[in-house]
């Protein structure tokens, strides 16, 4: 379902944008969303056809379970990127975020709403200070956020001494709001869909149809035309390193509300993941060129790779390996593809 | 007698111990070209930065249209009519032309909203391709078209003609003939003509001399930090410019020659 909608809006996307020069069918073949959508298809129908138990109700209610917590980071990650910038800390955040939210709530006796005002707050400083030591003292964001990182991870592990805890598990109004299930047939979804869906729709909103998404492209393009023209190019960064630090929050206490575990480890890794499902979809990694239909097409990609290569007989220590391998395909063939655009 | 523009009385500006700017004073006139001249490190820069708003000034005053200004940024700068086009810097190249052409000037509904306010994109498009087509490169140019696509010379129509459509008083261009082809050249330099034919003021900084002569009214020259020289096009010549840019007397070395 969620799939179908998306051909209809790659289309539509495609067709109106004006970043884009898209006339006729053959410059839409060259957009990047669309060439790793097409690859999405087939990789959906190679796993299809080499396990039945793929698209089953049960596999497909899975992947949909997953989907939401790396693709909330993602889509923060994408307007980040494409103001140029990037966060190493969304995993370390992820974790941080609701290990602090249980450990108020359990330790200090506060109130679970409460709590998590104080975990967005937390969110909120962790961007903010990330932006604010990107932009006005110019040290780059990849030394600032991976810096961050250890800050953020580490402390995650000293406040729990390296236990996880376990998270909330009375049922109430914030876990239906964050990790609640439905039943649609024999598909079991979690509101986190909704969640996905609904700030997709926004970020799709900010980055292709509002001012704000014209600011953001040009300053990754060329940060100094755009402040030439009088965009306030570093409160825009700011603003997105504070969005994308309180996305991974959020992400976060989804998924502890949904295994009902808060773990200092949980979301090892996700930076790079996350920066790979954007960059899969089409995002360029030096800024400027960013889709979000791409961003969502790559968040289901990585997914379908991951639970694909299992069920087929892959084995688990190998996987990564193939990860790796169909990642930097895409990858190499968006290049191809960019340099055959340029030379026409 | 033509109307004041721009008057900046004794502008000064120093980056730590270095004194970039050191007194500057010149006046622009409506419908007037002037050419700011000098050698590297001379202070042309930092003149023109202090003008659009990059940084602000230590000491001096800037008037426009004889109304005393204070300038604080570059958004400032444009709302008192002044447009600066830097060398290479003033578009995105990952914009359409019609999304560079309202880069920062957005046309949107819902103004309300701010900046999550929705672009106008049909009002963009249109105004895009009127602008276009009345600079006269609407034949060429697509204002859907990505501005990585363009050449070095469309590069500098869209930004000269982005300046013009905001009816700014005064356009300042930064070295806008660098990198270009010949052909490409001779169309900014008649974009500045038509500028000045349709009453703009524009300050122009450049390296090349001919182009000075071919399009300037008046010259100005900088020498470390100051206005040393000003003559007006009709009664100079080349060499007189090029010895007080370089601060030497090269009619003498020609005359011992």
């Amino acid at each position: 379902m969620v799939q179908q909608v998306m051909v209809q809006q790659v289309g539509a996307v495609i067709s109106e944008d004006g970043a884009g020069r898209a006339k006729g069918r053959s410059s839409l073949m060259r957009s990047p969303q669309f060439s790793s959508f097409v690859i999405l298809i087939v990789l959906l129908v190679v796993f299809a056809v080499a396990d039945g138990n793929f698209l089953s109700p049960l596999n497909i209610s899975n992947m949909m379970a997953f989907l939401p917590e790396l693709g909330i980071i993602a889509l923060g990650m994408t307007l980040l990127l494409t103001a140029g910038e990037f966060d190493l800390s969304v995993g370390a955040v992820f974790a941080l975020a609701p290990v602090v939210v249980m450990l108020l709530v359990q330790n200090a006796g506060i109130d679970i709403g409460v709590a998590l005002f104080a975990g967005l707050l937390l969110c909120i400083a962790i961007g903010a200070i990330n932006g604010v030591i990107v932009t006005k003292i110019g040290i780059s964001s990849f030394l600032v956020t991976l810096s961050m990182l250890l800050i953020v991870r580490g402390a995650a592990l000293y406040i729990t001494q390296g236990f996880p805890l376990k998270s909330w598990d009375q049922p109430g109004f914030f876990v239906t709001l964050l990790a609640g299930s439905f039943n649609i047939g024999a598909f079991r979804f979690y509101t986190s869909l909704w969640w996905f869906i609904g700030l997709s729709l926004l970020a799709v909103y900010v980055l292709h149809y509002a001012k704000l998404g014209n600011w953001i492209s040009a300053i990754g393009s060329n940060r100094n035309a755009a402040v030439a023209r009088g965009v306030p190019a570093d409160a825009v960064k700011i603003w997105l390193f504070v969005l994308t630090s309180v996305l991974a929050g959020l992400a976060g206490m989804i998924s502890a509300f949904r295994i009902s575990a808060a773990s200092p480890v949980a979301g090892t890794g996700y930076e790079l993941e996350v920066i790979a499902m954007v960059v899969v979809g089409g995002t360029a990694l030096t800024g400027g060129r960013g889709t979000i239909l791409g961003t969502i097409v790559g968040a289901l990609m990585l997914r379908a790779i991951r639970n694909g290569i299992v069920l087929v007989g892959v084995p688990g220590l190998a996987y990564n390996i193939f990860v790796g391998v169909i990642i930097l395909a895409m990858l190499i063939l968006h290049a191809l593809l960019q340099k055959n655009a340029a030379r026409s | 007698m033509m109307q004041e523009v721009l008057r900046l009385e004794n502008l000064q500006k120093s980056f730590g111990s270095v004194r970039a700017l050191k007194n500057a004073s010149l006046t622009l006139k409506e419908g007037e070209v002037v050419a700011l001249l000098g050698d590297n490190g001379a202070g042309k820069s930092t003149l023109i930065k202090a003008i659009s708003g990059v940084f602000p000034i230590d000491r001096g005053d800037i008037y426009v249209r004889g109304k005393k200004v204070s300038i604080r940024s570059t958004r400032e700068a444009m709302d008192l009519g002044i447009e600066t086009i830097h060398q290479d810097t003033s578009l995105a190249p990952d914009l359409s032309i019609a999304r560079n052409l309202f880069l920062g000037r957005e046309p949107v509904n819902l103004k309300w909203l701010g900046v999550f306010a929705p672009l106008d994109l049909a009002k963009l498009r249109d105004a895009a391709s009127a602008l276009l087509k009345r600079v006269g490169i609407s034949k060429k140019l697509d204002a859907n078209a990505l501005v990585s696509t363009l050449s070095g010379g469309e590069r500098q129509s869209i930004a000269i003609s982005r300046a013009m459509q905001f009816a700014a008083k005064v356009i300042i261009l930064d070295e806008p003939t660098n990198n270009l082809g010949v052909e490409e050249t001779h169309g900014v330099l008649r974009f500045v003509k038509e500028m000045r034919a349709a009453g703009h003021s524009v300050l122009l900084i450049t390296h090349n001399i001919h182009h000075v002569f071919e399009v300037a009214d008046r010259i100005i020259i900088m020498r470390r930090g100051e206005i040393v020289a000003e003559q007006t096009v009709a009664d100079t010549d080349l060499l007189t410019v090029e010895s007080l840019i370089t601060g030497a007397d090269l009619s003498a070395l020609m005359k011992r020659a």
